[in-house]
C-alpha cells in the first residue's frame, strides 16, 4: 500500500494514498463533522457539512468524497470552513420541519448535533412553509417527510446493503422527496421492512413505531448478541431501558451480516403477542397447575428415572443454544443411553464432512446456484447477499419450484430434474457458490457433488441452530410408536402444533419447556417455563458452522430460566453431574460441534 | 449603585419561559441585588417604561400584528434584546400553524372543533390580525442574543443574566446551556 503524506490542520499524517480526507482525518484522530455520510455506505457528498479547505483548490470540497494525494494541505476548522458549514446548516434548517421539541429523535438526531456544534441559536433564512406527506403505512415504521433533510442514506442502504431498490428520490430542489417505487405508499411498496433505512437515518424522518419518545440513547444499554431467527446467525444489538425491549439494532460489526437485519429479526420479536409461561405447571387431576421448580423438576427426574431408556422419546426445536443441545444429548443420549432422538425441523442434506465454503463467498462468486432453498422466504438476509451479487453482475439460477422468492432476480429457472444442466453451468464459472436446502432431493445432491473442489457449498438450514443440532445426532429420524415418555424442547418455536405429538400413544408422559402457552403444552404433564432470546446467554451454531454468542439483555420473565439451565438442574435431580460454568458448557459443546 | 433594569413580555408563547425564569429559585434574591425588574406579564406594570430599560426579553413566536407592536416597543425601549424559548427564536409550537395555513387553522379552531356551537372566529378590531407566517421574533426586530430552548433551562437564562451583569455579552450560550428542546 503506497503511503502518502498530507498536512490536517498543521499536523502531518502518513496515510495509504486514494483513501478519503475524511478517512485519513479520522485515522489521525481529527474530527470532520458529516451528515449524509455513513461508514456502511458509499459517500455521495450530497450534504455538503463534511466541506474543508485545501491549498490549491478552487472552492472547499468534500471530505467524504475527496482521495488525498501527496502534499495535500488541509484546513478542516478554518474560519472559512465554519462559515461555509453556518450556511449550509442554515439553509438544511430552512427547509421543512426541524423543529426538537416535538421530535423523538432530540438528543440522538445528527442535524442536531450539528446546530448545536457550529451554534445555530436562531434562523437566518424564512422557514419552509409548505407541509409534507407522512406516510405511516407501513406496520414497524414510518416516513416523516417533513423531518427528512433528503441525504439519501436510506436510498443507499435500500439500494446497495439490501440490493431491494424500493427507495429513490423524485423532484427538484425543495420539492425533493424520498419515494417507494416511483410514489406508491411504504406499506404498497416493494419494502421489505428489513429496517436498514430506520438505522441509517440520521434524523427523525424515519421513526420506529414501537421505540419513539421511549427515551434517548444515553439513557438505554446496548447488548450485543446474535439473532435466533434463522440459521444466518445476524449478529444484532438489543437495546433496553429499564429491564424492557425497546428496539433491536444491526451490528455493523458483525460477522455474517454487516450490520444488516431482516424483518423477523429485526420487528417481529417485539410484536410477539403470545402468552409466556411464567413457572413451573404440573398436571394434577387433570388440569395444569402452577408449582415451583424443585417439585416439576422431581416429577420428571422420578418418570424418567423409573422409565426404560427404550420408551423414552426426545423431540427438540432448533431454536435452541448449542449448550441446551450439548446438556440433552449428554443427559439423554450419553447418559441414559436413549436413542430415539429427532429434531422439530428438516435438516439440508450433509454433502461433505467438512465445510467447503461460507456466507462469505456469495459475494465473491460469479454464478450463485439455490437449489431447494427460499432464503427470501427463511434466511432473507441470505437472499440480501444473493441479490447483491445479482446487482454487481452475478449470475443467479435458481433450481426449485415457481414460487422461489429469488426466481424474479434469476438468470435462469429451473426445475430439480434440471439439476445437471445447471452444474454444468456452474463448472464453467470461475467462482460458483451453491446455496442448497431441505429441498434438494438426493439425486440433485449426487449431482451437485460433481462441484467438489470447484464450487463453494453453503447450505441454508431450516430453523436457527439446525447445524448444531445435526452434529449432536439430533436429525436422525425420530420414532414416535415406541415413545411412553416423551422430552419435548420446544422452546420459542413457533407453528408446531399437536401433529408433532402424532403416533405417539395416549398416556404417554410428556414434559414440554417451552417459552409460550400452546396446544401442544396444554397436552403436557409438565411444562417448564423456557426463557427467550432477549433473556438468555449462551452461543448459537449458524449455517455455516460459525460458533457464535448470544447474550442475554433482561430479566427472563416470572421464573422462566435459560434452556441449557433447566436441563443442567433437570440433571442434578437426576443425579447426573453435568452441571457446569457456562464458559464451560460452552466450550465442551464447541468442541462436538466443531 | 443603581440597579440594570430589565424588562419581560410575553408574545404567543405558553409563559413556560417565564416559569424557567422563576426557576432560578434562590438565585433570584441575589440577582435583584443588582437588577430591578420594571414591566413584565407578573409584575403590575406591563409595559417597557418610556425611559428605557439595559435588557428586554421576550418570550413567544410572532403570530400576529399585535405581537409585532409589542416586539417593537421591546426594541425601541432597551439596549440589549434577548430572545427567549424555541418559539421567540425558531417560531416553535406555534409555527406548526405554517404547516397548514392561518386560514385552515382559525377554521379548524373556531368553527370545526367538535365541541363548537355556531363557531365565529374572533375578528375584533381590539385584537391582533393572524399573519400568514409565525416566526421567530427576529423576524421583525433585531435581535442581540438568541436562548433557545423548550422552556429554556433555568441555568441558561441565569448565565445569561449574570454575564451581562458582568459586562460580557454572550454571543452563543455554551454547550451545557444550548439546547433545543
Amino acid at each position: 500500500m503506497e503511503m502518502v503524506n498530507i498536512t490536517i490542520n498543521g499536523q502531518k499524517i502518513s496515510a495509504p494514498a486514494g483513501i478519503t480526507i475524511l478517512k485519513a482525518a479520522q485515522q489521525a484522530g481529527i474530527d470532520i463533522p458529516t451528515l449524509c455520510n455513513h461508514p456502511a455506505l458509499s459517500p455521495t457528498g450530497a450534504c455538503r457539512v463534511c466541506v474543508v479547505e485545501v491549498e490549491g483548490q478552487r472552492t472547499l470540497i468534500t471530505a467524504c468524497t475527496f482521495p488525498i494525494t501527496d502534499g495535500l494541505v488541509i484546513q478542516t476548522e478554518s474560519p472559512q470552513v465554519v462559515k461555509a458549514r453556518k450556511f449550509i446548516l442554515d439553509m438544511l434548517f430552512s427547509e421543512r420541519n426541524h423543529f426538537c421539541m416535538y421530535c423523538q429523535m432530540s438528543g440522538d438526531c445528527e442535524l442536531q448535533n450539528l446546530g448545536y456544534r457550529y451554534g445555530i441559536d436562531h434562523w437566518v433564512f424564512p422557514t419552509y412553509t409548505k407541509g409534507f406527506p407522512v406516510d405511516a403505512t407501513r406496520k414497524y415504521f414510518l416516513m416523516e417527510h417533513n423531518r427528512c433533510v433528503l441525504c439519501g442514506r436510506c436510498e443507499r442502504a435500500c439500494g446497495t446493503l439490501v440490493a431491494n431498490h424500493t427507495l429513490g428520490l423524485r423532484n427538484r430542489g425543495a420539492k425533493s422527496m424520498i419515494h417507494a417505487d416511483a410514489n406508491l405508499t411504504f406499506g404498497d411498496s416493494s419494502c421489505v421492512s428489513c429496517g436498514t433505512c430506520l438505522q441509517v437515518c440520521p434524523t427523525g424522518a424515519l421513526c420506529d413505531k414501537r421505540s419513539a419518545f421511549m427515551g434517548r440513547d444515553e439513557q438505554t444499554q446496548h447488548v450485543k448478541t446474535t439473532c435466533s431467527h434463522c440459521s444466518v446467525g445476524c449478529a444484532m444489538e438489543i437495546v433496553t431501558r429499564g429491564g424492557n425491549v425497546m428496539k433491536i439494532l444491526g451490528d455493523w460489526d458483525g460477522a455474517v451480516n454487516g450490520g444488516v437485519l431482516c424483518q423477523h429479526g429485526r420487528f417481529d420479536p417485539l410484536y410477539d403477542e403470545r402468552t409466556r409461561i411464567t413457572s413451573p405447571l404440573i398436571r394434577q387431576k387433570g388440569k395444569l397447575v402452577p408449582a415451583n421448580w424443585d417439585e416439576a423438576l422431581q416429577v420428571v427426574a422420578k418418570r424418567l428415572g423409573k422409565a426404560d431408556a427404550k420408551s423414552i422419546g426426545v423431540l427438540a426445536s432448533s431454536n435452541v443454544t448449542n449448550e441446551a443441545l450439548y446438556l440433552l444429548d449428554k443427559l439423554f443420549s450419553k447418559e441414559m443411553k436413549v436413542a430415539n432422538v429427532g429434531l422439530l425441523n428438516r435438516a439440508a442434506p450433509r454433502l461433505f464432512e467438512k465445510p467447503q465454503g461460507s456466507l462469505a463467498d456469495i459475494e465473491k462468486s460469479d454464478v450463485i446456484l439455490v437449489v431447494g432453498a427460499d432464503p427470501v422466504k427463511d434466511q432473507p438476509v441470505a437472499s440480501f447477499l444473493v441479490k447483491r451479487t445479482v446487482d454487481r453482475g452475478g449470475r443467479l439460477i435458481v433450481v426449485d419450484g415457481e414460487d422461489n422468492g429469488l426466481a424474479p432476480f434469476a438468470y435462469m429457472h429451473l426445475p430439480m430434474a434440471d439439476t445437471g444442466k445447471a452444474v454444468e453451468i456452474a463448472g464453467r464459472a470461475n467462482n460458483p457458490v451453491i446455496l442448497y436446502g431441505t429441498g434438494a432431493p438426493e439425486k440433485t445432491v449426487n449431482a451437485l457433488k460433481k462441484l467438489q473442489g470447484k464450487a463453494a457449498f453453503v447450505a441454508l438450514e431450516q430453523g436457527t441452530n439446525t447445524r448444531a443440532a445435526v452434529a449432536f445426532g439430533f436429525a436422525n429420524g425420530f420414532k414416535p410408536s415406541a415413545v411412553k415418555t416423551l422430552f419435548l424442547l420446544l422452546g420459542e418455536q413457533d407453528g408446531i402444533g399437536v401433529e408433532a405429538l402424532e403416533g405417539i400413544g395416549k398416556g404417554a408422559f410428556i414434559v414440554v419447556q417451552a417459552s409460550f402457552a400452546s396446544p401442544l403444552t396444554e397436552q403436557a404433564d409438565v411444562v417448564l417455563p423456557m426463557a427467550i432470546w432477549s433473556e438468555r446467554s449462551g452461543s448459537l451454531t449458524n449455517t455455516e458452522g460459525r460458533v457464535q454468542k448470544v447474550s442475554k439483555a433482561v430479566e427472563p420473565e416470572g421464573e422462566a430460566k435459560a434452556d441449557w439451565e433447566i436441563i443442567s438442574l433437570l440433571a442434578e435431580k437426576m443425579d447426573k453431574k453435568l452441571g457446569a460454568s457456562l464458559e464451560e458448557l460452552s466450550a465442551r459443546a464447541t468442541q462436538n460441534i466443531k | 449603585m443603581t440597579k440594570v433594569k430589565i424588562a419581560t413580555d410575553w408574545l404567543a408563547g405558553c409563559a413556560g419561559c417565564h416559569m424557567s425564569l422563576l426557576d432560578i429559585d434562590e438565585r433570584v434574591v441575589k440577582l435583584l441585588e443588582a437588577v430591578e425588574f420594571t414591566s413584565s406579564p407578573v409584575t403590575d406594570l406591563k409595559h417597557p417604561p418610556k425611559e428605557g430599560v439595559t435588557v428586554g426579553i421576550l418570550e413567544g413566536a410572532i403570530c400576529n400584528t399585535h405581537n409585532i407592536e409589542v416586539a417593537k416597543q421591546m426594541r425601541e425601549r432597551c439596549q440589549i434584546l434577548i430572545a427567549i424559548g424555541d418559539c421567540a427564536t425558531f417560531g416553535g409550537i406555534p409555527a406548526m400553524r405554517n404547516l397548514v395555513g392561518t386560514e385552515a387553522a382559525l377554521k379548524r379552531a373556531y368553527l370545526e372543533t367538535e365541541s363548537v356551537v355556531d363557531g365565529l372566529i374572533p375578528d375584533s378590531p381590539e385584537l391582533g390580525k393572524p399573519l400568514e407566517t409565525v416566526t421567530g421574533v427576529g423576524e421583525v426586530v433585531k435581535v442581540d442574543l438568541f436562548i433557545p430552548g423548550c422552556p429554556p433551562r433555568a441555568d441558561a437564562l441565569f448565565y445569561a443574566l449574570s454575564e451581562l451583569l458582568a459586562g460580557r455579552v454572550p454571543v452563543i450560550l455554551p454547550p451545557e446551556h444550548f439546547v433545543y428542546d
